[in-house]
């Protein structure tokens, strides 16, 4: 090619610069800081009059923490899978992060263990498990007729030992394939360029079905975690919604650690305008479709007015929390898409670096939206107790020690893929190809 | 007007992309401004080579897309409180969820009709002639896989004989003189 003699060379060193360890270390010290805010915080809530609800707002805390740190995770396996099978030169940056994101799910996991150990606290459904219970529950006060009706009437799903089973599935599905597609990738790179084809075709077809059975275990796992803290209510595409919001949010970190990375070498050399332009336009289509699928959902519901399932957005609506999903609307729709329509901001590092942590914020608010309503106490009544604020503290907690624990993932292995054929082309001047 | 005359331009070939660009950047650099670049696909950095400016577009297209979202949204309005306002199921006739697809719809095509007539509108086109067409290896190649570089005479540094030497000197598959 006449233009070969233009293009750059790779390093020789393709490691994580050094200073993702100082990543690391600050992390750590966030969530060691935060850890402690989050503790004194549910002592001055359980103290606090007339609710007690310290250690519960703890944990439903924790979900939050989960549902997001559980989003960069599985999300970041989703996402890889996707480009696996979709290719394009903005993958070569990607794949790395992306695969350090998928293989802190033991993290995740140990997240999760501690839901699951407290579900009682969480879950009406882990606390009426027969008909006689509920019962009991309806007399006692403690639970409506309806809310008796859904519990007894659902119990073939909505009990601890197949939430347990079910969670424990998707964890091992999720797994099986962060290992897979993590150690066939070390192998594609350690054999030469006359393999490339045959690694094409074997990560399309790990992908393809990874990807089919990945939306399965996201629905499974979002309708246990989350939606049915409501025992009434139901939404066919309440599973998609975090599929989506994982694309949003993944894309938006990737964006963030890639950038971050091109501060030096080996990610100096590959990343080029053209695919961080490309990023932020992919970007852009999960705002996009978020908003879609959140107002179509929204839509029906409203056009329906059925009494079971109003509720749900009644609960998130009346008693201040109208404001909550109006600022919802804006941080996690109106901004990150008035943004991004911008050429200049999807070409500029510093302020898509911006649009991205703004990103990842509208997903913890709409999180806080989605999770804490649905509580007796918080339901059509937002108000300050000390219990709220672990809202802030325990998420940013968990996040951060995930942080330090996708740091140390992501040093572990070259941050280039060389088994690639893009590789060569994302060596090239910007002008060689459209 | 009376027909123009005399020569439009000398219009350098080259076979990739990464020459003319360079070779354009050159031109610029030299001070060349009646320049331009023909590619068969959209080649930006040829676009910046030569000095690409912000143009009146993007504000259509904001234009059109709000234009678009209002004249819709009033009109639903408009049709369900004051025109035909009608009971569905006990809601009120200003029900504005139901608005927002058709509203959002139109801004989507207005913004898209906005900027397509806008981007004609700006740049001239259709042209029903144009004097490049003349170049035979243009009319074979500017679609395809060449890629062009003319500079006009217009320009006043334009010189038959220095322009063309100067054009060589990017070692180009061919310059040829186009007339108008």
């Amino acid at each position: 090619m006449a233009h070969a003699s233009h293009s750059k060379s790779l390093p020789a060193n393709l490691g994580a610069p050094a200073f993702v360890d100082g990543w690391k270390s600050r992390a750590l010290m966030v969530g060691a800081i935060f850890l402690v805010i989050a503790v004194i915080l549910a002592f001055l809530g359980q103290s606090q009059d007339p609710e007690h609800l310290g250690w519960d707002h703890f944990l439903r805390a924790w979900v939050l923490g989960l549902m997001l740190t559980f989003g960069f995770s599985v999300g970041g396996l989703a996402l890889l899978m996707v480009q696996y099978c979709s290719g394009g030169k903005y993958g070569l940056l990607l794949r790395r992060p992306l695969e350090a994101m998928s293989r802190t799910l033991p993290l995740v996991f140990g997240y999760w263990v501690v839901t699951a150990v407290f579900m009682k606290k969480l879950y009406l459904w882990a606390n009426f498990t027969s008909v006689s219970d509920t019962e009991a529950g309806v007399k006692a006060g403690l639970i409506s007729e309806i809310q008796a009706h859904c519990l007894n009437f659902k119990r073939p799903m909505l009990n601890p030992v197949t939430y347990l089973w079910v969670s424990v599935l998707c964890f091992a599905i999720w797994g099986f394939y962060a290992w897979r597609l993590n150690t066939l990738a070390l192998k594609r790179d350690a054999e030469g360029p006359e393999t490339t084809p045959f690694w094409i075709k074997k990560f399309e077809n790990v992908s393809g079905l990874g990807i089919v059975i990945y939306a399965f275990t996201i629905t499974a796992a979002s309708i246990y975690w989350v939606m049915s803290m409501d025992p009434t209510w139901f939404s066919t595409v309440y599973g998609l919604l975090y599929l989506v919001e994982h694309g949003f949010q993944v894309l938006a970190l990737g964006i963030i650690v890639t950038l971050a990375l091109s501060k030096a070498e080996p990610v100096k050399t590959i990343l080029r305008q053209t695919e961080q332009h490309d990023l932020g336009k992919l970007a852009f289509a999960f705002v996009m479709l978020n908003i879609y699928l959140n107002f179509g959902q929204f839509l029906i519901i409203w056009s329906g007015n059925l009494p079971n399932e109003i509720s749900w957005y009644l609960d998130r609506i009346r008693g201040h929390w109208g404001v909550i999903i109006t600022l919802d609307f804006i941080f996690h729709w109106l901004v990150p898409f008035t943004m991004l329509l911008s050429r200049d901001i999807k070409r500029n590092k510093k302020r898509l670096t911006g649009v991205c942590e703004f990103m990842i914020f509208a997903v913890w608010v709409n999180l806080f939206w989605l999770i804490e309503p649905n509580f007796p106490d918080a339901a059509r009544n937002l108000h300050f107790s000390w219990g709220i604020l672990e809202y802030i503290a325990v998420p940013v907690a968990m996040t951060a020690f995930w942080i330090a624990y996708f740091c140390t993932r992501l040093k572990t292995r070259p941050l280039v893929q060389v088994n690639d054929p893009h590789l060569a082309e994302i060596l090239e001047p910007e002008h060689a190809h459209a | 007007m009376p027909p123009r005359e005399g020569t439009y331009g000398l219009l350098a070939e080259f076979d990739t992309p990464g020459d003319l660009v360079r070779a354009a950047r050159q031109a610029h650099h030299d001070g060349w401004r009646r320049l331009d670049c023909y590619t068969p696909y959209p080649v930006e950095e040829a676009a910046e080579a030569i000095g690409f400016h912000r143009n009146k577009v993007p504000l259509c297209t904001l234009i059109g897309g709000l234009m678009g979202c209002a004249a819709m949204f009033s009109l639903e309005t408009w049709i369900s409180v004051l025109a035909y306002p009608l009971n569905f199921a006990g809601r009120p006739t200003y029900s504005w969820p139901a608005f927002v697809v058709p509203a959002y719809e139109w801004t989507i095509l207005w913004a898209g009709l906005s900027a397509a007539f806008c981007m004609l509108a700006l740049n001239g086109l259709p042209a029903l002639y144009h004097p490049l067409f003349n170049a035979p290896n243009f009319r074979d190649g500017a679609t395809t896989d060449k890629f062009f570089l003319c500079l006009e005479a217009r320009d006043p540094k334009f010189d038959l004989a220095a322009s063309r030497a100067y054009l060589e000197s990017f070692a180009p598959v061919s310059v040829v003189e186009v007339e108008y």
